[in-house]
Formats: structure tokens, C-alpha cells, sequence
């Protein structure tokens, strides 16, 4: 990973700001707004302006130009601030990443910040294909939905919001992390990395080929992977099979065995959602009843960890819509990181690097990750924030499994 | 020309029928003791779940999804595969020195194919859903799931076996009706449903037939097939992966199954002084045919660990350095390398030969198969290509609970042997020279 290969466009250049006038002309949006927005983030970059100023500044024109403000929260970062109240919530997090050194890293993450204001607009322009390269999986077809993520991973900053929030809205059992967020270090490089580890929903899953009863399947109106607990046998053959490890099975009672239908029970009303009974198989969902409106029309087309998630760094959305937040972020993220093509013309466009996990094993997986792939040298380590910090359990085996009956006894308790 | 079955054959034939012992007393307890000890701990797992066990979950979790149950499972099958194309050859080539066992590595593998099944059951989370899952997703599911071909195959297996032993079993027990106990007459009864003389000769022809299918599907499909396919065919993990599996399997199902015959055939010799029924020559028969595959089974093993630290890809070529640095995995090699060293010793210099060690041999192999299986499935489990997780590989020791199943398991088959062997006789009257001749005449 070079540092060129990262670098912020140059936005002290006069030309810089003309082109982006130019592509935003060509919308049906307010040019001068988004320029304005992007010249904010700027200084939001450099520190001159809190993420929460910036937020509050164009909420307003946001709602009234586009209908909506799906810049990351829905909620304001004051009112974030009043929720999370004193223990270090969200605002503090965020504004206390800014006082940091700021290291070039970081730097550069919030290089992505600043693309935002002119993400928005090239977003909700709508319809222009150049702008967002479609991150449809090629065996997947282009028709109706399909679910899955756009994850940043160089705006990741491991604080674990995302694997708490899963967990308490599904209810997993203690160890149990259908979103899991690893921090790993490459041979001899200092850097900390992160990887997040969601469910990939592959289009030609694994685990759901494998599976002798048809518990795992692929719902066909939008592509989610998911197991019906019903019929599960609980023989872990989708376990052994699925190449990322992001089963979880039930080995004894539930923790918190959970009974509202209208979450764990799709619109199909099959039970697909929440901590699986015993004996049977779970992993992350993508949240199916948010998806099928039964939790309100506003949880459509998104999901628990995108909403906590701080950093702006999951995105969540139909993957065969062009103009879906995921595409669109992909997309803002590119224009922000233009290559420089004055002297090799044939370079690509931009320096962003992406991947799916694992691709070449034929999943043709549903998530696409903006940053480095781990080398198969690649190790986790302990992350800014730990699992423990977090209230949660790690090292499921020896943390809960090796206690056998006793950790069902505990769980019963 | 016709050569009339002497007296003392037929009392040889069903004297465990009829005989009482002390030895047999006490086998019996002890084979009831082991399924105790295990239907005790199986309790305790129904009640709280596979919790305790020592399983985990490969990934954050840390651990092995799959553990002894699956090892043992496979290990079981390659028993019952193996004893079952030992017979059909037998039958198919008119391998005439080997037919005094036939019929016990048919049994063998009834016994065994039940274990594996049994593996199956305490391996699920939910054995309650085993029947109402199973069944209906079986026409859409069979096209895709490795597990479903595993259980449709054996399923088809455990018929085609039980259908060869009772049809071979019903010229015996009518021709030796007068030596076998009254009160067993309402089962002889139902074994024997329309049977006639003129039968005889199309189930010969049939089990022919049933031969030479079992011979063209065991390699095929059976444990060169769909058992090591339930891993093979999965690319997510390095030490699985692969073409070798299906004849690495084989051999050393054809290893343990040949052992277990040996050591079965031994136990039944000493204890009811069979010494004319299986001559010498059975054994030393069989002991060439272990050591040929002894030597198959390594072979495949040096194939693998060349193929994998020579220039494999990262993900295989770890997985097989982890392979090779564990003691256990040379404790396996050892252990079927020195039968077949004492195979080759005996072969040049026939007084090394004793059917006591050739039982020790086979013993060493059973366990060396099973410590390879176990391992194979553990190790193949910990190495994925996806290596990125600190929990992985962990550790995996099997619980008490799972160490259990092993013993309870054994404990099945022994008690097969012994209530069978006071019911039909184990070794089958064409074993008995002549025999044929006087069936032909009738």
C-alpha cells in the first residue's frame, strides 16, 4: 500500500474545483450548494468545523434539494450526543479523533468526509452511470434487488459500535458476532488495518449449496441469504463450508430467546431473524423484516450496523442500483480519489482500491470493500477498542463453550 | 460326485450357537458396559445441548465445527465399505480361501454402517428434525448437497448389504435348522418366509449381481466417492481440497475394514477353537492383502505431503506443515508402518508369523486410521484459506462426552457379533468344503 496510492485530490487546485463545477452542472442540483458543501468538508478535515457543525449547517438545504439527508445517522450529532450522554458517545468519538495526530492515515480517511458534499449531489442527480460504475455482482442478475454493502474500510476506525448495535438488536448469544470487526496487521507494516466481517450474502452461496434440508436459502425477491430455523438440522456443514466463517451456531440455550414474530419472521413468515434455538445455525441476516417494511418504512434499505456505524463506513443498499447509497459512496469515493493521468493517460480513473473476499472461491459475494484485501500473511491483532471495552465476548470457546453445561446453567440464570 | 458335510463341521459350524462360556458372559457385559457409560453422556448432551461437548465454531468463535464425531463417522463407514467389498470379492472372484470370513465382514459391516449412522444422530443439533427435515427436501436437495448423496448412498448400501446377508443366510439356516435352538423358531420362522430348495440356485445368481454391484459402487461412489466429497469438494479449505481424497480414503478404509476382519476372525477362532474352520492360511491371505493396502494408504499420505510443501499455495502449503509437525499424525503413520513392516518381515521369513501379533498389528492400524481421520477433519477444519482469525486455529481436544461415543460405538458392534453369533451361524456352510457339490445334487 503506497501513499500515493491513497492521496486526497488535490483541492487547493483552482482547476480541481472548476471540473467538479462542471460535473455538477450537468445534474439537476444546486451547483453552488454542493460546492459550498464540499468547501465545508474541507475544513472539516483540517479540523476548522466539527462533523456536527457541518451536519446542522446543511441539513436544511439537504432535506429541501433531495427529499432526504442520508448522510450516515438519521439522527442529528446533537442528539447523538444527548443519547449517548457521558460515556464517551458518538460526538466526543468523533471530535476526539480530530485532536489525534493527525497521521496521514487519518488524514486520508477524511479525505473522505470532504467528498460528501459533492457525493450527495452527484447521488441524488440521479442516473449518471459514468459517475457510479455499478458494483452489480457479474452472476447476479440486474434485475430487482439485491441487498449487500458497500464497506470503507479505510474510514473503519475498529470502535466496535456496529458489532455491539448488531448484537443487541438480534440478540446473539454471548460471543456470538454475526458483524465482527477485526483489526490485523500485515508482516513487518506497523499499520493497523481493519476488516469487517458481515455475512457476504453470495450470490452463489456456499453454505446454502451444502445445506442438506434447504434451511439456508437465497430469498429471491432481493438475494439476503438467510437460514429458517425450522427446518435447520443443525449439522454444520454450512459452517464448514462457508469460506469467511460467519456462522454461528447455538450450541445450548439461547441467551436471550426473543418472541417478537414481527422482527423474526419475514414477510414470507418464515423464522429467518434473531438468536437461533438451539442446535440450529445463525449468522447475519441483513436485517429481512427492516427490509420488508414490517418495522416502518424508514428501516427499508438499511440495517443496525449502518446506522451505528460512525465513521461512515457501511454502506447499505440495493447493489444493483446504480444510485443506491452503497454505489453512490463507491462512486463519490472514487471521483474524490482521481488518478493523475496527465502524464500516463492510460492509468485507471482513480487510486481507490476494492475487493470482494474471497471472489476467486466462485461466492460471487454481495459485499464490496473499499480498501486493501488482507494477505494471506495477514494476522488480527487487539484493536483500539476490545471486545471486553465493548461489554462483549471475543474467544467464544474458551470464553463460553469451554464451560459446557455450565455456560447453559449461567445462560438460564 | 458328492462330498456329504461331516458332522463335526456342522457342530463346528453352530457351536456358538449352542455353547455357554464364562468369556462370552463377560464380553457381553462389557460391550453393554461401554454402550452404558456412553448412553450416559449421551444423556447429559440431549439435555443441554452439544455444549458439552468440546466443538466450537471455526471463525471468531474459534474451534471446530466438526470433531471425533465426524473422524469417527468416516472411520466407521471405511470399516463397513471395506468389509463389504471384501466379501463381494470374494463372491464376484470366487476367492475360495477367504470364505470362512465372508459372512463376518458382511456382519461387520451391517454393525459399522449402524455406528457411522449413530455418529450422524449425535452429531446434529437437532436429531428430532432428522426425519421431518430430511425427507422432504430430499428431491430438490439431492441434486446439490454432498451430505444428502451421503445419506442416500448408505442409505442404499445398508439395504443392498442386509438384503445379501439374508438371502445367503437362508440356505444355511434351513440346512442346519435341526442344530439351531427351539426357541428361536418364530425368527427362523420369518427369515425363512417362502422359502424353497429352488431358490438356491437364482440367489446365487442374484447375490452375484449384488456383488458385483457393491464392487462397482463402493470405489465409485462409497468411500472413494461420496465420503470423501462431503470435504473434497469444498475449495474454503486447504487440507481438504482435492482429487486425492477419493483413493486416499479408500485405502485406508480397505486398511481398517481388513483389520478388523483379522482381529473379529481371530476372536471368534480362539474362542470357539476354529482352528480347522479358518486355517492359517486365511490370515496369512489376509495379512498380504493388509500389507498391500498399508502400503496404498502411505503411499497416498507421501503424495499429499509432497504435493503440499513442495511449491503448494500458501493456504495448503501451512496446512500441511501443521500436518506434518503433529505428533499424532506420525503417531498414525507409525502405527499402520509397522504392520506393514511386520507383513513384509513375515512374507520373507514365514515363522515370523503369528496370528497374536498379527492381531496387535491390527489393532495399531484401527487406531492409526482413526487418529488419521480425526485429524484430517480437525486440521482441515483449523487451515482454511480464509486465515485471517485469531482464534483459528484454537485448540480441539474431544470431551468425555465425545470420547464416549467411540467406546459406545465399539460396544454396539461387539454386542452384534456376540447376539448374532447365538442366532445364525458367522461363518456360512459353503465355507465347508464339498458343500456346493451336495446343494447341486438335491
Amino acid at each position: 500500500m503506497t501513499d500515493e496510492h491513497r492521496a486526497p485530490p488535490a483541492m487547493d487546485d483552482p482547476d480541481y474545483w472548476d471540473r467538479m463545477a462542471d460535473v455538477l452542472d450537468e445534474t439537476d442540483h444546486d451547483t453552488e450548494l454542493g460546492l459550498e458543501m464540499a468547501r465545508d468538508a474541507q475544513r472539516l478535515v483540517a479540523g476548522e468545523m466539527t462533523e456536527a457543525e457541518y451536519h446542522e449547517k446543511y441539513h436544511d438545504a439537504v432535506l429541501t434539494e433531495f427529499g432526504e439527508d442520508e448522510r450516515g445517522l438519521d439522527l442529528s450529532m446533537a442528539d447523538v450526543a444527548e443519547v449517548d450522554g457521558a460515556d464517551g458517545g458518538l460526538t466526543e468519538r468523533v471530535e476526539g479523533t480530530f485532536d489525534d495526530e493527525a497521521s496521514r492515515r487519518e488524514f486520508v480517511k477524511k479525505g473522505g468526509v470532504a467528498a460528501m458534499g459533492l457525493s450527495m449531489l452527484l447521488g441524488g442527480g440521479g442516473g449518471d452511470d459514468e459517475a457510479a460504475p455499478s458494483t452489480a455482482p457479474a452472476e447476479a442478475s440486474d434485475d430487482g434487488t439485491r441487498w449487500g454493502m458497500v464497506i470503507n474500510l479505510n474510514n473503519c476506525d475498529g470502535c466496535l459500535e456496529c458489532v455491539a448495535a448488531c448484537k443487541g438488536l438480534h440478540g446473539t448469544s454471548t460471543g456470538a458476532h454475526w458483524m465482527y470487526v477485526m483489526a490485523y496487521e500485515e508482516p513487518e507494516a506497523e499499520e493497523e488495518n481493519f476488516f469487517v466481517r458481515t455475512c457476504m450474502h453470495c450470490g452463489d452461496a456456499p453454505c446454502e449449496k451444502v445445506c442438506p434440508v434447504g434451511a439456508r436459502h437465497t430469498r429471491e425477491k432481493d438475494g439476503l441469504v438467510l437460514s429458517d430455523y425450522d427446518i435447520c438440522i443443525g449439522c454444520r456443514y454450512c459452517m464448514v463450508s462457508c469460506p469467511y466463517g460467519a456462522n454461528y451456531f447455538q450450541w445450548g440455550e439461547p441467551d436471550r430467546p426473543m418472541d417478537n414474530e414481527n422482527f423474526t419472521h419475514d414477510e414470507r413468515g418464515r423464522w429467518v431473524d434473531g438468536p437461533p434455538p438451539e442446535g440450529v445455525m445463525g449468522k447475519c441476516t441483513f436485517e429481512p423484516a427492516w427490509q420488508d417494511g414490517q418495522q416502518g418504512e424508514n428501516l427499508v434499505g438499511t440495517t443496525m450496523c449502518e446506522q451505528a456505524c460512525t465513521r461512515d463506513a457501511i454502506h447499505f443498499g440495493d447493489m444493483n442500483d446504480p444510485e443506491s447509497d452503497p454505489n453512490q459512496h463507491l462512486a463519490a469515493y472514487e471521483a474524490a480519489h482521481e488518478n493523475d493521468t496527465s502524464e500516463f493517460e492510460n492509468r485507471p480513473d482513480d487510486t481507490v482500491s476494492t475487493f470482494r473476499a474471497l471472489e476467486e472461491r466462485g461466492t460471487d459475494p454481495g459485499v464490496v470493500f473499499i480498501g486493501d484485501e488482507p494477505s494471506p500473511e495477514a494476522r488480527q491483532v487487539e484493536g483500539p477498542v476490545t471486545y471486553e471495552e465493548q461489554g462483549l465476548v471475543d474467544d467464544r470457546k474458551s470464553g463460553v463453550l469451554d464451560q459446557g453445561a455450565a455456560a447453559n446453567a449461567e445462560e438460564e440464570a | 460326485m458328492s462330498t456329504r458335510v461331516s458332522d463335526v463341521s456342522r457342530e463346528a459350524l453352530v457351536r456358538p450357537i449352542q455353547a455357554r462360556s464364562k468369556g462370552f458372559l463377560l464380553a457381553l457385559l462389557a460391550a453393554l458396559g461401554a454402550i452404558g457409560v456412553w448412553a450416559f453422556f449421551y444423556v447429559q448432551q440431549l439435555e443441554h445441548g452439544l455444549i458439552v461437548t468440546n466443538l466450537g465454531g471455526w471463525g471468531s468463535a474459534g474451534g471446530v465445527p466438526w470433531g471425533l464425531y465426524i473422524g469417527a463417522f468416516i472411520w466407521w463407514v471405511g470399516i463397513a465399505h471395506g468389509g463389504i467389498i471384501l466379501s463381494a470379492a470374494v463372491r464376484l472372484v470366487g476367492l475360495k480361501t477367504y470364505q470362512p470370513v465372508a459372512r463376518m465382514a458382511e456382519m461387520l459391516t451391517i454393525a459399522a454402517l449402524t455406528c457411522a449412522g449413530l455418529f450422524i444422530l449425535i452429531h446434529v443439533g437437532r436429531p428430532d428434525r432428522l426425519v421431518t427435515s430430511v425427507i422432504p427436501a430430499w428431491p430438490w436437495r439431492v441434486q446439490w448437497s454432498p451430505l444428502t448423496w451421503d445419506v442416500t448412498v448408505i442409505t442404499a448400501y445398508f439395504v443392498l448389504t442386509g438384503t445379501y446377508l439374508l438371502l445367503t443366510v437362508r440356505y444355511d439356516i434351513h440346512r442346519l435348522r435341526d442344530s439351531l435352538p427351539d426357541r428361536l423358531e418364530p425368527l427362523y420362522r420369518a427369515l425363512m418366509v417362502g422359502y424353497s430348495e429352488k431358490e438356491d440356485a437364482v440367489v446365487e445368481r442374484l447375490v452375484w449381481w449384488l456383488a458385483f454391484a457393491i464392487i462397482i459402487m463402493a470405489p465409485l461412489l462409497l468411500h472413494g466417492g461420496v465420503i470423501p466429497w462431503l470435504f473434497a469438494l469444498l475449495p474454503s479449505m486447504a487440507g481438504w481440497a482435492g482429487g486425492v481424497q477419493g483413493p486416499s480414503f479408500l485405502s485406508i478404509a480397505l486398511t481398517s475394514a481388513v483389520s478388523g476382519i483379522i482381529v473379529i476372525a481371530a476372536a471368534f477362532r480362539r474362542a470357539y477353537g476354529w482352528q480347522d474352520l479358518i486355517p492359517d492360511a486365511v490370515f496369512r491371505g489376509l495379512a498380504k492383502w493388509l500389507g498391500f493396502f498399508s502400503l496404498m494408504f502411505l503411499w497416498l499420505q507421501l503424495q499429499q505431503v509432497m504435493t503440499g510443501i513442495f511449491a503448494a499455495p500458501t493456504s495448503l502449503q501451512h496446512a500441511t506443515e501443521v500436518k506434518i509437525s503433529t505428533p499424532t499424525y506420525w503417531l498414525a503413520i507409525g502405527l499402520v508402518g509397522l504392520a506393514l513392516l511386520y507383513i513384509f518381515a513375515s512374507a520373507l521369513k514365514p515363522s515370523l508369523f503369528s496370528i497374536r501379533a498379527m492381531v496387535v498389528a491390527c489393532l495399531g492400524v484401527l487406531v492409526g486410521t482413526l487418529l488419521e481421520k480425526v485429524l484430517f477433519v480437525v486440521e482441515g477444519l483449523q487451515h482454511a484459506h480464509f486465515d485471517l482469525y485469531a482464534g483459528v486455529p484454537g485448540v480441539y481436544v474431544p470431551s468425555v462426552v465425545e470420547l464416549s461415543a467411540l467406546l459406545g460405538t465399539v460396544g454396539i458392534v461387539v454386542l452384534f457379533f456376540l447376539l448374532a453369533s447365538k442366532v445364525i451361524p458367522v461363518v456360512e456352510l459353503h465355507a465347508i468344503e464339498g458343500d456346493h457339490e451336495e446343494v447341486d445334487e438335491r
